[in-house]
């Protein structure tokens, strides 16, 4: 038997021209085995990578099936070099497998491995001229043109840095041993693969632990048997999810996240395509000013080539061969996007980050979250069912509550197994809910998918109702959301919401929202005794206190110069905001909210409909005395005057009166200031406001209306019915209009003849 | 003979850093530049050369800012410097001028009555009218002398000038040509030529650039100090010198002062409170570190003439209000909003908080 050779390839996580770098090597070197640093627990999923309907990125996650909650990801795109160096295997039909220390180990331990030390990057960096260790690697390795003696130089260079660093280690603490003992891990794979006969093996791991691989295949293995022993053990569990970019950016199994996917991916897409670094540039600023003019900006083909101008002359400047990123980014800043920072945040976002998202074949082993939904369905006795039908909850009883909430959680996941309906004849306020149950088969994948989230549908429904929050633009949807959580069950999710409430309050001065938002915040205040919820509390009273206090300086000027619909909807909004400032009990924003009140009430200019309203909750507060508001009412229905003081009066009425008559039932001071003002009024002007009056009475009650009118008759209201007449007319001239109206109105001409 | 001149210009008070920059600038210059662009960096942001000459720095900030601007500089398309006023834009350009040419005079201010001459060129009219049109009767505006030397020509506030008079600038910026149809000719830039303009987009009664002019130009935001503390040490800086000058009767403030100016000014511009916890809205006016100096001075002149010498929060207050309400109807209600729930709730600033909700 001859002796196996063994080659280390150390890689960066995500580099595509490692990738590049890495296939060619491969290529070249032909070997019949394939070792990528990763947990082994997941050996035979590697064969999904093949799989027609797996798109990248996806992530592998291993978990731990007794404890959901501590799980590991392992995300891949297309341009990392695991995935790459395992595709390789794959296609040639080579064996490929994982090295790492299993995650039965590791998941059993409560602590994580220690990270190489940062400072020897920083020096590297800094000796080569360069911000930082990534700068420099992106600038060498990853747009470079992907030489062979890559590796060499990498094992080389990582060699040094880390004899620079073990000289100066001193002590070992349980993460540093974990450290060492992923690597032993790694070595006994090695051993083994040689063992079983394979004599061309490739490994590819971090850079950083190449030079402890390098002689695995060439030392015994019992130094690392002792250090393997006896580490503890649990079950694990391990499948594909999908991932995106947005997620790769922000972190990752593989230490900390990459910054730039979007970038990435476009280095990788330019060299499949064999492109020189130049159009590399230009395709990439093209693909920016594209994004620009799909969001209304003219952004020309000349800024395109002044930007790469730029990003060359840049790139000259700080000497390197050609522009990188950071290149990139300062000349879109200054030639395309004329220095603003928001269509920069757009590049940066869309083409920097980038939105990928990855598919996984339908058949791969379930999901935790799906384990949980199995398991919470079980346990809530709700079967999945493809045929519809209807659930009818009773949240008194807790199983019903319980049942409710998962349906809630679900629909925050945006996997809308339930939807709730009304039904009819069913009161609202009560404690039944309908909900409409169907199960199709669209819902597996969107499990699959929401699997990202979390491994129980109450931490996913958590974690993605607090993503869903920070990305909200308006006041209404986030109080919605309050209402869904609180539904939900989710206080958890109340500061990401609250703090976005915070934030719009701020950049929108929409008064009529804001109120809005008062009412629900009051209720999780006042009713949300839940205990979660109370480690919420402060933080809840501040953004209402914050709130109320921006709507009550804005309201002035959101009451003035208003339609009529405007100041219905902000009629409607001031009475119901009375009630949430009443129920928050605090009398500090009780004064506030008064004294904005008293503003509406008094200054001039501010709509008759707001006014009236703002005068009536005065009073019901008892913050105006019965005569005080009296004498608005008598100033608002000054007699006389044209038909507008008139209306004026009307729909400061309206706003003072509806929805109330009782009121008006028993106050007589204001049943006489009202009947004194209506009796006054001319015939003209009585007709033109009569509307008015009637849309405000309409609206009372059958019960309230008799009493009124009874009420108007032992009153005397003989003046009143008096005081309509029959008009008089001529019926000789009225006659003469008839048949031409009949033959409008296409009546038989025989109706002529009645006349 | 002895004459004081009020103020040297960057080439002459810098000139033996620059002398020492080009001795030891060793890289590729671009024509008719004097330093390379990497000399021209190390001259702006400060450095010490291998001959042991110190270079002090001239900016600030972020260098990356800088090396757009110098590379803008190598390239087809001119520089302009944007930012709110107090942020550096003319200090910089004058040293990338000096830096690059040797020369920072050639130099167009732009206001609302900036001509076509003062941009293209004007006519010396009692020549003009005895000999008829002639070189020797043309004057040269500070443009036409850059594009004849290869040099830098610099425009102040170039948002100012009317807008039909700042596309004057557009072929000048294409073609590097400028026409003169009356002596049937035309002069032609020569290498180097470039123009740093400065512009301010805060302001009242600027006119913005057409999309024609603007595709000439390469923008750089200079950003306002980033830290509290850089600000507070500028601040504290100019207040000293300038009630020196002013030789104002009243103690200098105490640093827990002029932090609460400086802690107002930023957190209303960045609109947003320095822990990062609420977001604010911003009035309308600039609130640069200038107008924060200008605060605490008068509040210290009003101390000194009116109060007890001491700078209290009602001095404070006047000047602060003043600053940030630039428009009655809407600053107010920021102005308000901001008393009411950011400043309110401050441990130690009732007295600022009363004093200003008097005012308000």
């Amino acid at each position: 038997m001859t002796a196996p050779e063994l080659r280390v390839f150390g890689i960066r996580h995500h580099g595509p021209g490692t990738s590049r770098a890495l296939l060619a090597a491969l290529a070249g070197f032909e070997p019949d085995c394939v070792l990528v640093e990763g947990p082994p627990d997941a050996d035979d999923l590697i064969h999904w990578l093949a799989h027609p309907a797996l798109v990248m990125p996806v992530a592998l996650l291993v978990y731990r099936p007794d404890e959901l909650k501590r799980a590991v990801y392992y995300p891949f795109a297309r341009f990392s070099p695991e995935y790459q160096a395992l595709r390789f295997a794959l296609e040639r039909g080579v064996t490929a497998g994982f090295m790492d220390l299993p995650q039965r180990h590791t998941l059993a331990l409560d602590y994580t491995a220690a990270m190489p030390p940062p400072g020897v990057f920083q020096e590297v960096a800094a000796a080569a001229g360069h911000d930082g260790y990534e700068a420099w690697w992106d600038a060498v390795v990853e747009q470079g043109k992907g030489h062979a003696g890559l590796f060499p130089a990498v094992l080389e260079l990582t060699a040094g840095m880390r004899q620079a660093t073990e000289e100066t280690a001193a002590g070992e603490t349980p993460e540093a041993r974990l450290a060492r003992q992923r690597e032993a891990a790694m070595r006994a794979r090695i051993r083994r693969a040689a063992r079983a006969g394979h004599t061309r093996i490739a490994a590819v791991c971090g850079a950083w632990h190449s030079p402890a691989l390098v002689d695995a295949h060439r030392t015994p293995g019992e130094a690392d048997d002792v250090l393997l022993a006896e580490l503890p053990s649990v079950a694990v569990a391990a499948t594909w999810i999908p991932w995106t970019y947005g997620r790769l950016a922000r972190s990752g199994g593989y230490g900390a996240g990459i910054h730039s996917p979007g970038w990435y991916d476009h280095l990788w897409a330019s060299g499949e395509a064999g492109l020189s670094p130049a159009e590399m540039s230009a395709g990439w600023l093209a693909a920016a000013a594209a994004l620009l003019r799909e969001e209304g900006m003219d952004t020309s083909p000349g800024h395109v080539i002044e930007t790469v101008r730029l990003a060359e002359a840049l790139a000259a400047m700080r000497g390197r061969p050609f522009p990188g990123l950071p290149e990139m980014e300062d000349a879109a800043l200054s030639a395309m996007c004329g220095g603003d920072g928001e269509p920069m945040a757009l590049i940066r976002r869309r083409l920097i980050v980038g939105e990928r998202m990855g598919m996984v074949p339908p058949d791969v082993p379930a999901v935790p979250l799906q384990r949980d939904l199995s398991a919470e369905q079980a346990r809530l006795r709700l079967r999945p069912e493809p045929e519809a039908s209807a659930l009818k909850l009773d949240l008194r009883k807790e199983m019903h509550l319980e049942r409710s909430r998962l349906l809630n959680r679900l629909t925050l996941l945006d996997i809308p197994w339930g939807t709730t309906v009304k039904a009819r004849g069913l009161q609202t306020g009560t404690y039944t809910e309908v909900w409409q149950l169907q199960w199709t088969p669209g819902l597996s994948l969107r499990v699959i998918e929401a699997a990202a989230w979390g491994n129980t549908v109450r931490d996913a429904a958590a974690a993605c109702a607090t993503d869903a929050a920070a990305g909200r633009a308006e006041l209404p949807e986030l109080t919605e959301m309050i209402d869904q959580i609180i539904m939900a069950d989710l206080p958890e999710v109340l500061p990401a919401i609250l703090a976005r409430i915070e934030e719009l309050s701020t950049m929108k001065r929409d008064v009529p929202h804001m109120l809005a938002a008062l009412p629900p915040l009051a209720d999780v205040v006042r009713y949300g005794s839940l205990r979660q919820t109370a480690d919420h509390l402060p933080l809840l009273r501040r953004v209402f206190d914050r709130l109320l206090t921006r709507a009550c300086l804005g309201l002035p000027g959101a009451a003035t110069a208003i339609d009529e619909g405007a100041a219905a909807d902000l009629t409607e909004r001031l009475s119901a905001a009375a009630t949430a400032v009443r129920l928050f009990q605090a009398e500090e924003a009780t004064g506030r909210w008064q004294q904005a009140l008293g503003r509406l009430a008094d200054r001039d200019g501010i709509h008759p409909n707001v006014a009236g309203r703002a005068t009536r909750l005065l009073l019901d507060e008892a913050a105006l005395r019965p005569d005080g508001a009296l004498a608005r009412l008598e100033r608002a229905l000054t007699p006389g005057g044209s038909v507008d003081v008139a209306r004026y009066a009307a729909d400061w009425l309206d706003g003072f009166l509806r929805d109330s008559g009782l009121l008006l039932l028993h106050d007589r001071a204001l049943w006489g200031a009202i009947d004194g003002w209506l009796t006054a009024l001319d015939p003209e002007r009585f007709q033109a406001i009569l509307p008015l009056l009637r849309r405000t009475f309409a609206a009372y009650p059958e019960g309230v209306r008799q009493q009124l009118q009874d009420r108007l008759r032992e009153a005397g209201g003989r003046g009143a019915t008096a005081a309509i007449q029959m008009p008089t007319f001529d019926p000789r001239r009225a006659a003469g209009v008839l048949p031409a109206l009949g033959r409008i109105l296409g009546l038989p001409a025989a109706a002529e003849v009645t006349t | 003979m002895i004459t004081t001149i009020q103020r040297e210009l960057a080439e002459q008070a810098y000139r033996r850093e620059l002398e020492a920059l080009a001795r030891a600038d060793r890289r590729q210059r671009p024509p008719n530049w004097r330093l390379s662009p990497w000399a021209v960096a190390t001259y702006v942001l400060g450095g010490t050369l291998d001959d042991g000459t110190v270079i002090t720095p001239k900016y600030i900030g972020s260098s990356r800012l800088i090396e757009i601007a110098i590379a803008t500089l190598t390239t087809d398309r001119a520089l302009l410097l944007i930012g709110v006023p107090g942020t550096g834009k003319t200090w910089l350009a004058e040293h990338l001028a000096a830096g690059i040419s040797g020369d920072s005079t050639l130099l167009v201010q732009g206001t609302a009555g900036t001509s076509e001459e003062v941009i293209r060129y004007g006519w010396n009219y009692a020549s003009l009218i005895a000999r008829g049109p002639s070189a020797e009767a043309l004057v040269p505006s500070p443009v036409m002398t850059a594009m004849r030397g290869g040099q830098i020509a610099r425009i102040e506030e170039l948002t100012r000038i009317p807008s039909d008079v700042q596309d004057a600038l557009i072929t000048i910026l294409s073609e590097k040509l400028m026409p003169v149809p009356e002596l049937g000719e035309a002069v032609q830039a020569l290498k180097g030529f470039n123009v740093i303009a400065t512009a301010n987009d805060r302001d009242r009664g600027i006119n913005d650039l057409s999309s024609a002019l603007k595709r000439r130009f390469n923008t750089v935001v200079l950003p306002l100090p980033a830290t509290a503390e850089e600000e507070v040490a500028i601040v504290t800086r100019r207040v000293a010198d300038l009630s020196k000058t002013l030789e104002l009767p009243a103690e200098l403030p105490a640093a827990e002062e002029i932090r609460r100016v400086v802690t107002v000014f930023r957190e209303l511009r960045g609109g947003l409170t320095e822990d990062g916890r609420a977001k604010i809205k911003s009035p309308s006016g600039t609130l640069s570190t200038g107008e924060a100096i200008s605060v605490v001075n008068s509040g210290l002149a009003l101390a000194a003439h009116f109060g007890d010498g001491r700078l209290a929060a009602e001095d404070l207050a006047a000047g602060l209000t003043g600053a940030v309400i630039k428009d009655p109807v809407q600053d107010t209600t920021i102005w308000q909003e901001y008393l009411e729930t950011v400043m309110r709730e401050r441990e130690g600033w009732d007295a600022l908080y009363r004093a200003c909700r008097e005012l308000a």
